[in-house]
């Protein structure tokens, strides 16, 4: 009985959805034998999630401003419940995404997986790391803390060496010409908008031709 | 394979994946209600014995606003609430406190001398000078401050304040 | 590339995939347990490892060294390393904007440059090489990026800062070199070629991973600078009322009630307010009172204390300082349950007090504010047991057993004329004698002979009888 019920109710959304063609098309996939140098490609995305989990949690407390920053970390530190997990998390993820993304890409690079024709997921996946690095980058500010303020004084005067408009990109990096309350907020935005929205539209297309080329092969021998 | 006890190695992967997904969504899931929810958790109700002022301070019969601020801590910020009560004088020693919030949504009710009630600006609700209700839609009388929450001492008036 | 070679790569993949399995379950199972284990490690690093604590940003404090996240040290020290190049080291865009720029667009034109058209790793040596050299040259540069550059007083680099180039930037250098020259070379030598190759990228990385290391391993050990942090507002009030008995006690005495300042040079007599009371405490928001500390009130005579104006603490330790200062005076202010404020420890009956567990502590609370160096103090200082006993122009003014020790004289409330210069000494402190509890601990500290450990004090004290 039950079960005729579920079977009707699966019917009815399929039609509709088209999920069993989905799930042809997206999961039931031939693949070649498997590696676990492959998974990851997926740990990558795995820690984007779980980096924007936590993240959005983080926001629930967290205020982008010079005054408050600091107070409002320690107090998701110390005051709130499981806060310490949430940033603990946070705080480690980044440092491992960047690290796997990494490993991933020299993966890709050993096997070769980058030839025909795989060229633009190569292309798409050093935008990944790319803007990766930019979130590692732009959320190193947000604690207000010394490391935080002064590496960053560092980081964007990098930017500011380029010449003819190294000034220029200081500038707009930070809002001015020194670290102040609107370099905070727009690495906030930076950080929770801008480069997230990038991020997980290049993962849609990175996923998109994986899933339109098949994942490559390890080679062998005679490749 | 139907009606084999035996579970194929597919079907023990397919169970072993599930076990491992249900596991980490479990894992940061639990923590996350807890910490979204984690204000609601926080044991409120601080109470203190606050001084309103000496009984001569009341005219006898006149219901006089008394404000007093209570300082909190929510998250990293002090916050300063300002409440009020009413403190009616009916004889020498006989006093009255009734809290200055509607018991409808919470308004702070005004004193109309001319009209010898308490008027709610929000949903015109009307109260007696003993704080029943008159008029309007609140559901009881305002708050009092009796009994144990009342004290005269030395000529202090005092409640026992409860923040809520 | 020829459509037969594309035909031939399809039909390979085809096959592939007929020996291969399905994505759902197969991959994502081991997917799942990869990324399983990640979290794991992830909780395990949060609960065991927690987040460093960091004080406030400051930005008037110039002396902070700043450090990029651990993924960019590489480019940090390379940037380093550069810039002590002669001449061309003058030129930074070079190293901050044209080499990772090339680097970078080497990478994203990747597919579209390397021609090879083979996968397998023994047919790749150029590709593999290059990449190799390049991953070990971050190591070693992450590896060295703690070991500052410097310069002997000739203005000539320091044998470290030597090892540092050659492991930094001349051999992954000389490798790029050396396995682009050999490259043409191959047709002509063929295996040979290619394995000069693996050998002169095998022998540059374990030059710069050995040379990192003893860069690594013979750098003086940085000093490390313990800041506390605290994050509760109970652990802000007891680093706070550390930094008062230091930098306040003096002048506003232990508990913020003094109103004539009696026994600091320069400032004797000036007229203070109460800080403790009511009218300053209900007045003065928490920011009003950390730019007052931070900036002095200098018309009054109250010095700067924040490190913007000259002074020596931080905006942390001045917020340590206000909320120490709020919770303890204010009464509109609730302590929270959690807070817990070192103090200074009771005596249980018989026991005799030791330096190390209530004598330092009841000296930082009430002395050491002027008794410390730089301070108009008679040359008397407290921070130490050496010093409290070895110090001083009038020397000892502790002997063991001597109930008429110039100190316990002093903390007695008697004045005494020096007998060296006719001076008066006052009596301690200057302006509130010490609690008489606090009076007798001392006393019978020095009656038992000063007992700087707790287990020597333990064996002066008396047995506690047993049941």
């Amino acid at each position: 009985m039950w079960k005729k019920l579920w079977k009707n109710i699966f019917a009815w959304f399929d039609e509709r959805l088209g999920l069993n063609d989905l799930y042809k098309a997206t999961l039931d996939r031939p693949e070649p034998k498997g590696n676990w140098w492959n998974t990851l490609g997926s740990a990558s995305l795995f820690l984007f999630v779980l980096q924007g989990l936590t993240g959005i949690f983080l926001t629930v407390y967290y205020t982008p401003s010079p005054d408050h920053a600091y107070d409002s970390i320690q107090y998701i530190m110390t005051g709130v419940e499981f806060g310490w997990l949430i940033r603990g998390i946070h705080h480690w993820g980044a440092s491992l995404m960047v690290m796997v993304v990494f490993i991933h890409m020299l993966r890709v690079f050993v096997t070769a997986s980058y030839k025909y024709p795989r060229e633009l997921t190569w292309l798409i996946g050093v935008g990944l790391l790319l803007v990766t690095l930019g979130m590692g980058f732009t959320g190193y500010l947000l604690p207000w803390n010394q490391k935080a303020f002064w590496a960053t004084t560092v980081g964007t005067a990098i930017a500011g060496s380029v010449p003819w408009v190294g000034e220029f990109i200081l500038k707009a990096l930070r809002g001015g010409t020194d670290l102040n309350a609107l370099t905070l907020s727009r690495f906030f935005s930076a950080h929770i908008w801008i480069l997230p929205v990038m991020l997980a539209g290049l993962i849609g297309v990175h996923l998109f031709l994986i899933i339109k080329h098949g994942e490559s092969a390890f080679p062998e021998k005679e490749d | 394979m139907a009606g084999s006890h035996h579970i194929s190695r597919r079907d023990f992967i397919k169970l072993a994946t599930l076990t491992v997904g249900g596991a980490i969504g479990a894992a940061i899931g639990v923590p996350s209600i807890f910490y979204l929810v984690d204000p609601a958790l926080e044991a409120g109700g601080k109470d203190a014995w606050i001084p309103l002022g000496p009984l001569e301070n009341f005219e006898i019969g006149k219901p006089t606003l008394v404000t007093f601020v209570r300082t909190k801590v929510n998250g990293w910020e002090k916050t300063s609430n300002s409440y009020g009560v009413f403190v009616l004088r009916k004889s020498e020693e006989d006093v009255t406190v009734i809290s200055n919030r509607c018991t409808h949504l919470s308004c702070r009710v005004n004193w109309n001398e001319e009209k010898q009630t308490y008027i709610c600006p929000c949903h015109d609700a009307t109260f007696s000078l003993d704080g029943e209700v008159l008029g309007g839609p609140p559901p009881r009388p305002l708050d009092r401050y009796e009994g144990e929450a009342l004290k005269i001492e030395e000529g202090v008036v005092s409640i026992f304040f409860t923040e809520g | 590339m020829k459509e037969e070679q594309k035909q031939t790569i399809h039909e390979k993949y085809q096959r592939a995939l007929q020996k291969g399995e399905r994505f759902w379950p197969d991959s994502i199972y081991k997917d799942l347990v990869v990324s399983f284990g990640i979290f794991i490690v992830l909780v395990l690093m949060a609960a065991f490892v927690g987040v460093p604590g960091e004080p406030k940003a400051d930005p008037s404090d110039s002396s902070y060294v700043p450090k990029p996240e651990w993924y960019f040290l590489f480019l940090f020290k390379f940037l380093a390393l550069y810039g002590q190049i002669p001449g061309i080291g003058k030129i930074e865009w070079i190293a901050t904007a044209l080499i990772p720029g090339l680097a970078l667009l080497l990478l994203f034109v990747l597919p579209l440059t390397d021609k090879n058209p083979f996968r397998h790793y023994t047919r790749r040596t150029l590709a593999l090489t290059v990449m190799g050299v390049f991953v070990v040259s971050v190591i070693a540069l992450t590896m060295i990026a703690n070991v500052p550059t410097a310069t002997d007083e000739n203005g000539r680099m320091t044998l470290s800062t030597w090892l540092q180039f050659l492991a930094g930037l001349i051999l992954p250098g000389l490798a790029y070199l050396v396995l682009i020259a050999l490259t043409p070379l191959a047709r002509k030598w063929g295996v040979a070629a290619r394995k000069a190759q693996v050998w002169s990228a095998t022998v540059a990385s374990v030059g710069m991973l050995a040379l990192g290391l003893v860069v690594m391993l013979t750098a003086p050990p940085a000093a490390a600078s313990e800041v506390e942090v605290a994050g509760t507002v109970g652990e802000k009030m007891s680093l706070g009322m550390d930094l008062y008995s230091v930098y306040c006690t003096e002048c506003h005495g232990v508990d913020g009630d003094v109103t004539v300042i009696t026994g600091v040079e320069g400032l004797e007599g000036k007229v203070v307010s109460p800080i403790s009371s009511s009218d300053v405490m209900y007045t003065l928001t928490d920011e009003t009172l950390a730019n007052i500390i931070a900036y002095g009130q200098q018309g009054l005579g109250m010095p700067p204390f924040g490190r913007a104006y000259g002074g020596e603490l931080s905006p942390s330790e001045i917020d340590y300082i206000v909320t120490y200062i709020r919770y303890t005076w204010d009464d509109r202010a609730e302590i929270p349950a959690d807070a817990v404020l070192t103090s200074i420890p009771e005596l249980a009956e018989g026991e005799v007090p030791s330096y190390e567990i209530h004598i330092s502590a009841l000296v930082k609370r009430y002395c050491v504010s002027c008794h410390r160096a730089g301070k108009d103090n008679n040359n008397y200082l407290m921070t130490s047991y050496d010093e409290m006993l070895t110090t001083g122009d009038n020397s000892p003014v502790m002997v063991a057993g001597d109930a008429e020790s110039l100190n316990l004289v002093l903390i007695n409330g008697t004045e005494v004329t020096d007998p060296k210069t006719g001076n008066v000494i006052r009596a301690m402190p200057p302006n509130k004698l010490l609690d008489q509890k606090y009076i007798d601990m001392l006393t019978l500290w020095v009656l038992n002979g000063m007992p700087n450990t707790a287990v020597e004090a333990q064996a002066l004290s008396a047995p506690t009888p047993t049941p």
